[in-house]
């Protein structure tokens, strides 16, 4: 993290700034002897409130381009701005704080903790955050709600459907209202139909509540609906 | 690779230095201004040693935002330097009984160590530090770590009362078996002494609180039993995909937790076995000797009529009686043997030792008034002597004398037999000597008169008053009694004696009480020698197998923690997907962290509490129950027990602590870990 000096604070917030701004973005794995390059100067922004679809074959590296965007796995080389500052210039601890509050992750398998309910899963991000354990409950309990599961509410993942466990995946990012959302593949792994009304939930949460989202998918069809259109390409984003 | 922070390691190494200094100078003070015994003085200055160290790495964690390693191997290098160029100008005495002063292979030794000890406590401080979240700001809550760490080990509402029920059952079993098989012995022994054989329930009802308890025991075992064969009974019917998958971490988690149990019950039981056979010698050696004895460096000391009310009289002084003591050699008939002789007083001994007690045939006061020895028939030993084990001696002596009284006077006419002074033997030499009460024994001192040839010994007969049983091989086989105006004039001392026993309130404090006596009568000449003083060798060497078998036992815990090590790093590698996701919700690496350390001092402090309940179940076993020794050997008939509180916290203390330590590695690897690691693999 060290190499990449922190971007100075801006002294006057221009309207409409970027949220979040790629710049350059490098990032390589080594298999053995063979260094991968996945990304390969990356760049885009994103505003407040503005949702995106990101398309590319399979392995182009459409999740390395999340995980790093997200603030998940640093780059090789290249900054990630998040108003204007440089997330990876961030200590540990701050920038586990500004993921908690700032960024939500949905990926394709619902990741959610087998042992806990719907409403306790819901409520990680903001027991995480520190937030008392009652008000974390009641903030889980109405986002849980708004994504149209308030009758699951003491259901364990086993106990639910695969639409029903993303659903409580996508109120579990959203429970603490972040700024960003990033979705990986949030319907790939589930019927058309099913993974339909999660998109209408995806773009009507974001029409309701503001939230910018960046959603990476392989349905041509979903894509389309979108407000903006990307595709990863030869470790480049474009816009589609 | 992160910076190295010069700060925190001149801090580091400058508090160190201190607390090194510290240590030799509280050392200083405390041996010249107090009046610990040398252990204890070890104990507190080594002890505040460490915990500075402790608290140096936690205090470094902070300033360098991590574990501080460099920064803390570098401090106590340095430290270890500092340490020796110090410790060579000191000279310090040496720990070894063949040197007085430390030699440079010594002192290389203990910088060594001091070195090492920085550093090892300064990262088990550190390690506090870096939990609470030293790299940045500190955060103390540890609330949804805990619950993670609840699922991670199953510890459902379920599987709690399976615990409690698991941890309770076998101790109260083992508990149940000691209070029936008392209550077994306790008839069968009455019944053979022919009182009214009582039955085995009226001997238990005296233990009230112990029969509901081990009846509850024996319920809840049958209840949970019958569980476990219900459940069982149920498994058979289910089919194969009914059945509930257990991971491989649960059933690790099941054998760290007995590995911990196991090695406290072991420690707990020959701990406490060990501190049992230090309070038998202790209550045996005190039983025949006192406290303390008050001592003159002159071999007059005839003003000791004078000189006893002030000694009672000092505040925490119990009882003082005079004795004179000379080595002597005893003989019946063609039998010698050497003996202690000692001139007590009847009247006051019982005041400072134990010795009206430990009679078993005779009296002790016929000492001070032979004509009550008898003369034609033969004393019987007290019925106290058939609790002992080993009373065959007894009742065979005793019925031979029976048989042939004429044997006791020997020809002597009773007149004469009446005219001798009486001694008391202990059983041992009675039994050397084959001497009953009432026999004619001749005591010789070799501080005889000059005769033209050197020195003529001189002898005298007694008459046994007594025979002593003490426990003590040593004292039964070695002592004899007799009175003090009997003592003068057979050592012609004229009113002098050899000093005053001393008994104290309180026992453990007979060092600084015996000062205060010597200090109430103005000191010199006067000096008092406390019961640890002159049993040294005994007791230290009893220590040291006790530290010895607490060290080697504590090995056992030692590999009960790597297992716990095994079982959190599989746990990790099982919960690595589950890591990325909570850091991908913002859980900070102390978090993580802190989710594995919980786990570890859980599996620890549950696997601590059920070794403790079994140690103490079966120390309880063993002291109702009563394992049987050879006596002949030990001089002990059963298998003694003493459970001291102290002793069992510091067991589960130091469980705990290394249950800790061992979560460290698996816990730091966890936090490492990378948010992308659990999430790339599918």
């Amino acid at each position: 993290m060290g190499e990449v000096e922190a971007a100075p604070v801006r002294e006057s917030p221009r309207i409409e700034a970027p949220l979040l701004e790629a710049r350059g973005l490098h990032k390589s794995y080594w298999l053995g002897e063979k260094e991968i390059h996945v990304l390969r100067g990356a760049s885009f922004a994103l505003g407040p409130g503005e949702m995106a679809s990101l398309v590319g074959p399979s392995g182009v590296g459409k999740s390395t381009f999340l995980h790093v965007v997200g603030t998940l796995d640093p780059p090789t080389a290249g900054q990630v701005l998040y108003d204007g500052q440089d997330a990876f210039a961030m200590g540990e601890e701050p920038l586990a704080r500004f993921r908690n509050r700032n960024i939500g992750f949905v990926f394709q398998f619902h990741y959610l903790l087998p042992e806990f309910t719907a409403l306790e899963n819901t409520a990680m991000p903001a027991l995480i955050g520190r937030m008392p354990r009652p008000e974390a409950e009641q903030v889980a309990r109405q986002m849980l709600e708004t994504v149209g599961l308030s009758h699951r509410v003491e259901h364990k993942p086993g106990e639910l459907s695969g639409g029903e466990q993303q659903r409580v995946a996508l109120a579990r990012a959203l429970v603490l209202k972040p700024r960003l959302l990033l979705a990986d593949e949030p319907t790939g792994n589930l019927d058309e139909a099913t993974g339909e009304g999660i998109h209408q939930l995806l773009v009507d949460l974001n029409q309701r509540l503001g939230i910018a989202a960046i959603v990476v998918t392989h349905n041509p069809r979903l894509a389309e609906r979108m407000p903006r259109r990307l595709r990863l390409q030869e470790g480049l984003v474009i816009e589609a | 690779m992160k910076r190295f922070v010069w700060r925190a390691a001149g801090v580091a190494l400058w508090l160190q230095v201190s607390a090194f200094a510290g240590q030799l100078a509280l050392r200083h003070i405390l041996s010249s201004k107090s009046l610990l015994s040398p252990d204890a003085l070890l104990f507190v200055s080594f002890g505040a040693e460490a915990v500075a160290f402790l608290l140096i790495g936690f205090l470094v964690s902070f300033l360098a935002g991590g574990f501080a390693r460099r920064e803390l191997l570098v401090s106590a290098g340095i430290l270890a330097v500092i340490a020796f160029a110090v410790l060579h100008r000191m000279k310090p005495p040496s720990f070894s009984y063949d040197k007085f002063f430390a030699d440079t292979r010594e002192l290389v030794i203990w910088s060594g160590l001091t070195g090492v000890g920085a550093l090892l406590l300064g990262l088990w401080g550190a390690s506090f530090g870096v939990l609470l979240g030293a790299a940045e700001t500190p955060d103390l809550r540890f609330a949804f770590e805990a619950g993670i760490a609840r699922t991670h080990l199953r510890l459902n509402r379920r599987t709690a009362a399976m615990l409690v029920g698991l941890g309770l059952v076998p101790p109260g079993l083992l508990f149940a078996a000691g209070v029936f098989a008392r209550a077994y012995d306790e008839t069968v022994r009455s019944r053979a002494l022919g009182a009214a054989a009582p039955t085995s329930l009226s001997s238990v009802r005296g233990d009230a609180a112990a029969v509901i308890l081990s009846a509850a025991a024996v319920v809840a075992a049958l209840f949970l039993a019958g569980r476990w064969l219900q459940a069982r009974a149920q498994l058979a019917h289910l089919q194969p995909g009914q059945r509930r998958k257990r991971p491989a971490t649960v059933v690790m988690t099941a054998i760290s937790i007995a590995g911990v149990s196991v090695g406290v019950w072991a420690l707990t039981v020959v701990l406490s076995v060990m501190s049992g056979f230090e309070a038998d010698l202790k209550k045996k050696i005190l039983g025949t000797n006192a406290h303390a004895l008050l001592l003159k460096y002159s071999s007059d000391f005839s003003e000791w009529k004078s000189v006893m009310p002030k000694v009672v009289s000092v505040p925490g002084v119990a009882g003082a009686s005079p004795f004179i003591l000379n080595e002597v050699i005893l003989s019946q008939g063609q039998t010698p043997t050497g003996a202690e002789l000692k001139g007590i007083d009847p009247e006051t001994a019982g005041s400072v030792n134990e010795l009206p007690r430990q009679v078993i045939a005779g009296e002790l006061s016929w000492i001070s008034d032979p004509t009550q020895i008898p003369v034609r028939e033969t004393a019987k030993p007290r019925d106290k002597a058939r609790l002992l084990g080993d009373d065959q001696y007894l009742q065979d002596t005793f019925e031979r004398k029976e048989a042939h009284p004429d044997e006791l006077a020997k020809g002597i006419p009773p007149e004469t037999l009446q005219k001798m002074p009486g001694i008391c033997v202990g059983k041992e030499m009675s039994h050397a000597l084959r001497a009953w009460v009432g026999d004619v024994i001749q005591v010789i001192t070799p501080l005889g008169d000059m005769g033209p040839t050197g020195p003529i010994p001189r002898s005298k007969s007694f008459r046994v008053a007594c025979i002593l049983y003490s426990g003590m091989y040593e004292y039964d086989s070695k002592f004899a009694y007799i009175g003090i105006p009997e003592a003068q004039k057979f050592f012609r001392m004229g009113e002098s004696i050899t000093g005053l026993e001393l008994k104290f309130k309180d026992v453990d404090a007979a060092r600084a009480e015996g000062r205060r006596v010597v200090a109430a009568l103005g000191g010199f000449p006067y000096r008092a020698k406390d019961w640890a003083e002159l049993n040294r060798n005994l007791f230290s060497a009893l220590k040291l197998e006790k530290l010895a078998m607490a060290i080697i036992l504590t090995f056992i815990v030692l590999v009960a923690c790597f297992n716990i090590l095994s079982t959190l790093i599989m746990l990790v590698l099982e919960k690595t997907k589950e890591i990325s996701i909570l850091k991908s919700m913002g859980a900070r690496d102390s978090s993580v962290m802190k989710i594995f350390v919980l786990e570890g001092l859980v599996i620890g402090a549950i696997g601590t509490a059920m070794g403790l309940l079994l140690g103490l179940a079966s120390c309880s076993f063993i002291e109702r129950f009563g394992l049987q020794l050879d006596p002949d050997v030990y001089y002990i008939s059963n298998l003694p027990v003493n459970v001291d509180s102290g002793q069992f916290v510091m067991v589960a203390f130091i469980a705990v602590a290394l249950s800790y330590l061992a979560t460290l590695y698996p816990a730091t690897k966890a936090s490492r870990l990378s948010p992308v690691d659990g999430l790339r693999e599918d």
